[in-house]
């Protein structure tokens, strides 16, 4: 029989297979077909004649075929699959010659305005600097630009600034194919009312790009996005003034974020400690509200200005339970005194109106006679004997009930403080802790600038665009091993390129397809390998790189989880 | 040569699985767990002889339904049911070979080529590649299944001679003549 061999068929994942999963379905079919033992069917004989007969006759067929047929090798696999896997790696080679592998992560632009008929002097934060000469602009045109010019500078260091930026670390000289160790990198783009703009053809600007490489055996390149490559421009010039970490613009350039306060992450906290505080007051708020504390009954006195009033108690049923209630004239009533007492008491008043004051304490009494009145006079109930001990009695308990009340919602309030002085200290907490992060990560910053950025790479460039100081340079050496990578089901990852970063060397070694027929590593350098499937980032640490061996390998990847913000992030998960 | 089939059993494991084949035999529904268990497998050992993904998961469908009909003709005999499984799955295979509905396909990944010429103990690993392929695509069906399950499937050989039903010795000694005889081939 002809047989058709595929080479590296692409797998099923489980998620496909399981998707045709349908027992139901083998259920109900062999039910149908399985209601009665075959050999007692009626046709059984007959069907076992003709497929002892087809067998035979399929046989020779076969074996005929098995003689006379050539193999037919498929290079790659199925035919669909192949397909797939072919218009993937052709959109994966048709990509930008820039092309970050992970949507969101890249090394930031810093802008500048510059005075195109001025040019300037102008410092990045990690001590680089740059000359622009005046009117180094042009349009696309060739026409002399005025005004503002809009430079977007950036730099990349370290193999996290290089996979992020997706710029290709890989020079083909004359068809051999290097990897780059690279002593710095810039890119240096100009726009004017957000179009980009060139250099005037006579103009160059000067870059003195810090550096942890002093060697003299970079050279200098531009990426040519065209080509897909990159051009020897020849030696760059190091210069070791700040060799002794003596460059004060190191210390004196701003931050990417000046204050901590200014931070997103920090501004979230600060957000979140408001919030706390609010929901603490609505919580107080929404709290029952205490009833007003009960006054205490005042006994009459024989001092006071004190009378008889004839209540309707079903106006005033408070006061149905007393006999005899007195009233006393409240002393802030205006002229209280014998002669005015003694006015009131010589008329007989037509009309005595009583109507609640100040609530539970006081009530206004107005009267009347003819064209003669008074109004509102603040009186006080009194009590005396048995009435005093009735309203004291029913003071007691409305106090006690008020007392209760009370110690109810200071216990609320207890608890709501208590909350609030919890959350409160989880949110100052990580506050303090993103303050700590930060000056850390700040120390860090400007440490690694004095320690490490010991020289100036200095060159002239004539167009905007990638420059690189780079020394071509292969893969490393010691363990070389054909790799299948998968992810941690064990299916093999569907991805392009995949990365090779050796600590020791400042490079990102690049292999192009999975399997890989030549992985090579120094297992006593510190390695991380990755790859980026849909959008993912795969990873292997140095701890795995210890038990892959030469030979033919299968390397599980791990999956990095959270969503990197920015590369700083990056490179703390992979101690970059 | 590691292995990473997930095929091994425990004794535990066969006399649970056994339990559930005879509560199958006396309610089919009772297969349920049997499938589920074993569905991805057989699906694999399919589409590992065949290209066509579709049909793959038919004959992996007849395969269960053919298993469920008959069975009340499985004996337990000390192996995993696994091995019944794929021995109805290899004929339902061969039935779509028979009836010129799939064509024979090996599907052989490049690390399992390197790991036979790594197991016959020669280096030069990119020159013999493509010759190690076209030396297997020619072999015999019975050597042919036998690289296939050890290398390409990478099954125990405990494992290879429970589905082929011979012993376990036997796997190992035909698996390593076809090596010898590649190797020999090869040169």
């Amino acid at each position: 029989m002809k047989r058709k061999i595929n080479i590296n068929r692409p797998n099923v994942s489980a998620d496909e297979i399981n998707k045709h999963k349908n027992f139901d379905s083998v259920l109900k079919n062999s039910a149908a077909a399985g209601s009665k033992p075959l050999f007692k069917k009626p046709w059984f004989l007959s069907a076992v004649v003709a497929a002892v007969a087809v067998i035979v006759v399929t046989g020779l067929v076969l074996t005929n075929e098995n003689e006379q047929s050539p193999v037919v090798v498929n290079p790659v696999a199925g035919e669909s699959d192949s397909i797939l896997l072919a218009a993937f790696y052709k959109n994966e080679e048709s990509k930008p010659c820039i092309a970050p592998p992970i949507e969101g992560l890249n090394v930031p632009y810093v802008t500048y305005r510059v005075n195109a008929e001025k040019g300037g002097k102008f410092d990045f934060k990690t001590g680089s600097k740059f000359t622009i000469p005046q009117n180094a602009f042009v349009d696309e045109n060739g026409k002399p630009l005025k005004g503002e010019i809009e430079l977007r500078y950036r730099e990349f260091h370290d193999a996290a600034d290089f996979f992020v930026s997706g710029i290709p670390m890989t020079y083909d000289s004359a068809g051999v194919k290097y990897q780059f160790e690279s002593a710095g990198m810039m890119e240096m783009l100009a726009y004017k009312d957000g179009n980009q703009v060139q250099m005037a053809p006579d103009k160059t600007i000067r870059v003195e790009l810090a550096s942890a490489y002093e060697g003299t055996e970079y050279n200098l390149y531009k990426l040519d996005t065209l080509k897909n490559n990159w051009s020897c421009l020849g030696k760059d010039k190091v210069e070791n003034e700040n060799k002794n970490g003596k460059n004060q613009s190191l210390y004196n350039d701003a931050p990417t974020i000046a204050k901590v306060q200014d931070a997103p992450e920090y501004k979230a906290i600060e957000q979140k400690i408001g919030q706390v505080e609010t929901v603490k007051e609505n919580k107080i708020a929404a709290l029952p509200k205490p009833a007003e504390a009960p006054k205490k009954p005042l006994k009459a006195s024989k001092d006071k200005y004190t009378f008889n009033l004839e209540l309707d108690l079903t106006e005033f049923p408070e006061f149905a339970v007393y006999k005899n209630v007195k009233w006393e004239l409240g002393a802030e009533n205006k002229n209280v005194n014998n002669a005015m007492w003694t006015e009131l008491n010589k008329t007989l008043w037509e009309d005595v109106t009583l109507k609640e004051g100040k609530k539970g304490e006081n009530y206004l009494l107005s009267l009347k006679k003819g064209k003669k009145q008074v109004n509102d006079l603040v009186v006080y109930p009194v009590f005396e004997g048995k009435n005093y001990e009735l309203a004291m009695n029913d003071f007691q308990q409305k106090f006690d009930k008020y007392t209760e009340a009370l110690d109810k919602r200071k216990i609320e309030e207890k608890k709501i403080q208590e909350k609030y002085e919890a959350d409160l200290a989880i949110a100052k907490k990580q506050q303090a802790d993103f303050e700590e992060k930060w000056k850390r990560e700040r120390n860090n910053e400007l440490a690694s600038l004095n320690t490490e950025q010991k020289v100036m790479r200095v060159f002239q460039v004539s167009s905007f665009g990638v420059y690189n100081c780079d020394n071509p340079s292969v893969f490393p050496k010691g363990v070389v091993c054909n790799a299948v990578l998968t992810n941690e089901q064990e299916v093999k990852l569907m991805c392009y390129e995949v990365y090779l970063v050796d600590k020791t060397k400042n490079g990102l070694f690049t292999y192009n397809r999975n399997p890989i027929t030549r992985l090579s590593f120094d297992p006593k350098a510190s390695n991380i390998l990755w790859t980026v499937e849909n959008g993912i980032l795969y990873y292997i640490k140095q701890d795995d790189f210890a038990l892959i061996r030469s030979g033919y390998q299968t390397i599980k990847m791990n999956k990095v989880d959270q969503k990197f913000k920015t590369v700083e992030e990056m490179k703390t998960f992979f101690s970059i | 040569m590691q292995q990473t089939s997930k095929y091994h059993a425990t004794e535990t494991d066969l006399v649970n699985e056994q339990a559930i084949v005879e509560a199958a035999k006396k309610n089919p529904e009772r297969f349920g767990p049997l499938y589920e268990k074993y569905y991805e497998r057989i699906f694999r050992f399919i589409y590992q002889r065949i290209d066509d993904k579709e049909k793959a998961f038919d004959a992996a469908q007849q395969t269960f339904m053919k298993a469920i009909n008959n069975l009340h003709k499985y004996e337990f005999r000390g192996v995993p049911f696994a091995s019944w499984l794929y021995r109805i799955a290899s004929s339902e295979v061969n039935n779509l070979f028979r009836q010129e509905k799939a064509q024979r396909t090996v599907n052989i990944d490049s690390v399992s080529v390197y790991n036979i010429i790594e197991e016959i103990q020669e280096t030069k690993i990119d020159e013999y590649h493509d010759k190690i392929v076209g030396i297997i695509a020619e072999l015999p069906e019975d050597e042919l299944q036998l690289i296939e399950m050890r290398f390409f499937e990478k099954r125990a050989f405990k494992e290879i001679a429970e589905i082929l039903e011979i012993t376990e010795s036997n796997a190992k000694i035909k698996t390593y003549r076809i090596l010898e005889k590649l190797k020999k081939t090869i040169k």
